[in-house]
């Protein structure tokens, strides 16, 4: 684990913090089978007890439900797969989506493993232990949604899914693999891979205009941020000037180039199903965030004005109930627009709306993360002479940004959730189409609710437990709570 | 838009000049500086900025509200509340309302509607979240599975999905009225239509029934008696914990104020001569009487509700049991106090006082989450004024009522849970 001489003491000091550190914990168990069965199961008359009904419990519950599975009609979920999956998207541009998601599958793939990369080698130079991920880690913490996707192949018609998923188990591999060699050059760029990966998704499916143009310019103007930010020398108001315009340009230009490109797609109107599903979590959390932050920030502030408009913001949209926002999306925000604008559809209505609630909801977690930071903090850089944008930019907001992770990722998962309310207002997503599928000709009156309902429930299980597990894996990585 | 905030910014613009030309005339005729230029100075800015912000809320509320004016004076909709008074046009069922009542009755019954899921359902949830809580704490392997997997497949799944789900089970898991669960009951079967059905308990998938109290003759003094009996009953509680306190005896506060409920009540029973009777429940074709009867979307909504936020309560009992330093039990255990007995008095007192916090939080969760109960149809707040919608009744102002009386459902159990947070945390230092 030594990278070099120079760092030899402290990566023995490491060394023996690990060591430590797995000292208490034994090597192996040395109880045997019988024995173990005995102390967790049989240790007492009320354990047994305890051990006999809920065997019986879960051994009814298994056997009907197993029962239920094997004897009920699939075929529902067999004839809907697609409107399942993503809606009534038209059927002969389907190589759209595939095409987009094998892209960001390798960026996701090259992404994820230069940014592990990096960890891996940060932690040998400083001589942590540090465990270089292996495919049995990655399978251990993706199997719900790899479990999800073979389910789903079960009842596919054709070849073409199963050809298709596996290419972009493929490219996920091949992904993985480069990644972890990329110079550290480019390596510092994982996350704009990633960036650049839903950029292409986003064209691919929708076209380059409108809003996928403004992501573009949004994803160039981060990666030249990144780029020319150490190249730059601050001190000076001109090279400050330089730095943050420059990104600002670069933006503009990708934003340009990207909405004058003449390329055509499906908008938002023609998806559905789980692709929507997951299109509208992204793309409310990350919306909400920059709006989110400002929020926290204008919560503590010490002017009244600005602390009351947001303290009124927040509390009341966290108030009153998500389904009552989407009414306000619904019957009001239609009603905000000036009399000659033409009113965007109901998606882009119930979009804005996300995104104000999850900021609001964001705001909270930040503030949270903003509390966490020690005052000395802003004390002491105020000793060093920073300006107050510099302070929070420098010193709160990194530590404070850290220490929310974990929440962050459980407001991702509680959004992901929330989402299915917007079939309450005949949006098609995922929850919907079990509905749709219902009213169809040949399945209405079957009762076959459960069924779908069961098929529905499966994917967003393995969806929200993977992020769930993520969070708690996030949470003893980063320490939080334990520092 | 645009033409707004140019006349904003140059009104601040003018502003900031007139304060300047102002500073800079008194600081000539002063001769030298007093205090820095305005442009650094933090009073100065402080009010600046604050102007600022207001200028740009208000201009952009008033954009918007001019907007809101033009729309609505073109589709010709009136900006009152008025409308409260007309015939609702909707029907509530089991609710003595009828369609001609007026759009203020149906939402004071939608409101009672909402109430009614949550003084029944928050007991169950914690009941149950308390008890998975504890299970997954147990030393016994299988029930701390079982557990788990309770936790982690509720916690992930929509709320929604719970709801619906549970409503299509239960519909599929009843009978039809015509071949209803009847305890101690009968039905007669009509010509056309459901039959009429009458019995101690009816299970069928419209509803479920239980008898209830029916007042009879001098039930209103027996209200009397009864409260009379409650106020006793504490009053014993009260003397028992005090004597404990003073002398040590053993309190039974349990049994001693209980046995005074019971006794001043059975007493009450026969001196006003049985003031009450069992009233059975009754369902003549549509009309229901009798007994407490619980449409099916009611429960659906409600067990929905318990399940889900069951598995979060039941995460907040685990982690705050969970908190309580491993040195408390074995004081307890050194002082030789029982299992139950350092569950009972040191290890659940301290626990709840993290657990609450949270507690209160999944509580609003859950009167929010209630307005989920349209998705199967139940009329409380939600659904009473989504019906209005399509009605075609005002929607602006249905929308604010509606979020208002959330708010203040919210507003109302956050104040409750803050004043008893107060009482519960440790004071000092």
């Amino acid at each position: 684990m030594v990278s070099s001489e120079s760092t030899a003491e402290t990566a023995y000091l490491g060394a023996e913090i690990a060591q430590a550190l797995t000292a208490d914990r034994p090597l192996h168990s040395d109880q045997t089978p019988s024995q173990w069965v005995k102390n967790n199961l049989f240790s007492s008359v009320l354990n047994t007890a305890i051990t006999v009904v809920s065997a019986a419990f879960a051994g009814a519950i298994l056997y009907f439900g197993i029962r239920w599975a094997i004897n009920v009609e699939w075929e529902i979920v067999r004839a809907n797969l697609r409107n399942f999956m993503i809606g009534q998207f038209p059927k002969d541009e389907l190589w759209r989506p595939w095409a987009g998601g094998l892209t960001l599958v390798a960026a996701v793939g090259l992404g994820s493993a230069g940014m592990a990369r990096t960890s891996f080698d940060d932690a040998t130079e400083k001589g942590l232990p540090a465990e270089r991920p292996t495919w049995t880690a990655l399978l251990r913490r993706f199997w719900p949604i790899l479990a999800f996707i073979f389910l789903v192949l079960t009842f596919t018609r054709t070849i073409q899914p199963t050809l298709g998923v596996l290419a972009g188990l493929g490219l996920f591999v091949a992904g993985r693999l480069i990644g972890w060699q990329l110079p550290s050059g480019i390596r510092r760029f994982s996350p704009h891979i990633i960036g650049v990966g839903l950029v292409a998704l986003s064209t691919i499916v929708a076209g380059s205009g409108g809003l996928v143009a403004l992501l573009g310019g949004l994803v160039g103007a981060l990666i030249l941020a990144t780029a020319i930010g150490d190249s730059i020398d601050r001190t000076s108001a001109t090279g400050t000037v330089v730095a943050l315009a420059l990104p600002l340009l670069g933006g503009a230009v990708v934003w340009f180039v990207m909405s004058t490109i003449d390329s055509f797609g499906y908008g938002w109107k023609d998806w559905g199903g789980l692709y929507l599903t997951l299109f509208v979590t992204v793309a409310g959390i990350s919306t909400g965030m920059p709006l989110g932050i400002l929020l926290a920030i204008g919560r503590r502030s010490q002017l009244p004005i600005i602390k009351g408009f947001c303290v009124t913001f927040i509390e009341f949209v966290r108030g009153v109930p998500l389904i009552s926002l989407l009414f306000f999306s619904g019957f009001m925000l239609p009603l905000l627009f000036p009399p000659a604008a033409t009113i965007p559809d109901g998606t882009t209505r119930a979009m804005i709306v996300i995104t104000l609630f999850s900021a609001a909801y964001i705001a909270e977690i930040v503030r949270g993360g903003l509390q966490a930071v020690p005052k000395g903090q802003t004390e002491a850089a105020q000793a060093q002479g920073l300006s107050a944008g510099k302070i929070q930019r420098l010193i709160v907001m990194p530590q404070a940004l850290r220490a929310v992770i974990p929440a962050m990722v459980g407001q991702f998962i509680s959004l992901f959730k929330d989402t299915s309310l917007l079939a309450i207002i005949g949006v098609a997503e995922f929850l919907q189409i079990a509905t749709i599928a219902n009213t169809q000709q040949e399945f209405l009156g079957k009762g076959l609710q459960p069924v779908t309902y069961a098929f529905v429930a499966v994917g967003y299980w393995a969806f929200a437990y993977t992020m769930s597990k993520e969070s708690r894996r996030l949470e003893t990585r980063l320490g939080v709570g334990t520092r | 838009m645009l033409e707004r905030l140019l006349r904003l910014i140059l009104i601040l613009a003018i502003l900031a000049g007139i304060y300047i030309a102002v500073w800079s005339a008194r600081r000539s005729a002063k001769g030298s500086a007093g205090g820095p230029p305005p442009w650094r100075d933090t009073k100065v800015l402080i009010i600046a900025a604050q102007v600022a912000a207001l200028g740009v809320i208000l201009s952009v509320g008033d954009y918007l509200w001019a907007n809101f004016r033009a729309r609505t004076d073109e589709i010709g909709l009136e900006l009152n509340f008025d409308f409260l008074d007309q015939p609702s046009g909707i029907s509530i069922a089991d609710s003595p309302l009828d369609p001609n009542s007026s759009i203020q009755n149906a939402l004071i019954a939608g409101v009672k509607n909402t109430f009614l899921i949550f003084i029944v359902g928050i007991p169950l949830a914690v009941l149950l979240g308390t008890l998975i809580g504890i299970a997954r704490l147990s030393t016994n392997w299988l029930l701390t599975k079982i557990a788990t997997v309770y936790v982690e497949f509720f916690r992930n799944i929509p709320t929604l999905l719970v709801i619906v789900f549970t409503w299509q089970a239960l519909l599929l898991g009843f009978p039809r009225e015509q071949d209803s669960w009847l305890i101690r009951g009968s039905s007669t079967a009509a010509d056309s239509g459901p039959p009429s059905l009458e019995g101690l308990f009816i299970f069928n998938n419209k509803r479920f029934a239980f008898p209830s109290i029916g007042g009879g003759e001098n039930f209103g003094a027996f209200q009397v008696v009864f409260l009379v009996a409650v106020v006793a009953a504490v009053a014993m509680w009260v003397w028992r914990t005090r004597n404990f306190d003073a002398t040590g005896t053993p309190h039974r506060r349990v049994l001693w104020s209980f046995a005074t409920l019971l006794v001043i009540s059975v007493i009450g029973y026969f001196v006003l001569g049985g003031p009450f009777s069992i009233s059975r429940p009754m369902i003549e074709q549509r009309i229901a009487s009798g007994g407490v009867k619980m449409q099916m979307p009611y429960v659906a909504v409600m067990f929905g509700l318990v399940l889900y936020t069951a598995s979060h309560i039941a995460e907040i009992v685990r982690g705050s049991i969970m908190s309580v330093p491993k040195g408390q039990v074995e004081a307890g255990n050194a002082l030789a106090l029982s299992g139950f007995q350092r569950y009972r008095f040191v290890v659940l007192p301290q626990a709840f006082r993290v657990a609450f916090p949270p507690l209160i939080n999944q509580f609003l969760n859950y009167t929010k989450n209630t307005s989920l109960a349209i998705a199967v149809g139940f009329a409380e707040t939600t659904g009473v004024i989504q019906n209005l919608f399509g009605q075609s009744r005002p929607a602006p102002q249905l929308l604010l009522i509606l979020m208002l009386i959330y708010l203040a459902f919210s507003l109302i159990l956050s104040a409750i849970g803050n004043l008893i947070n107060r009482r519960l945390q440790i004071v000092g230092r």
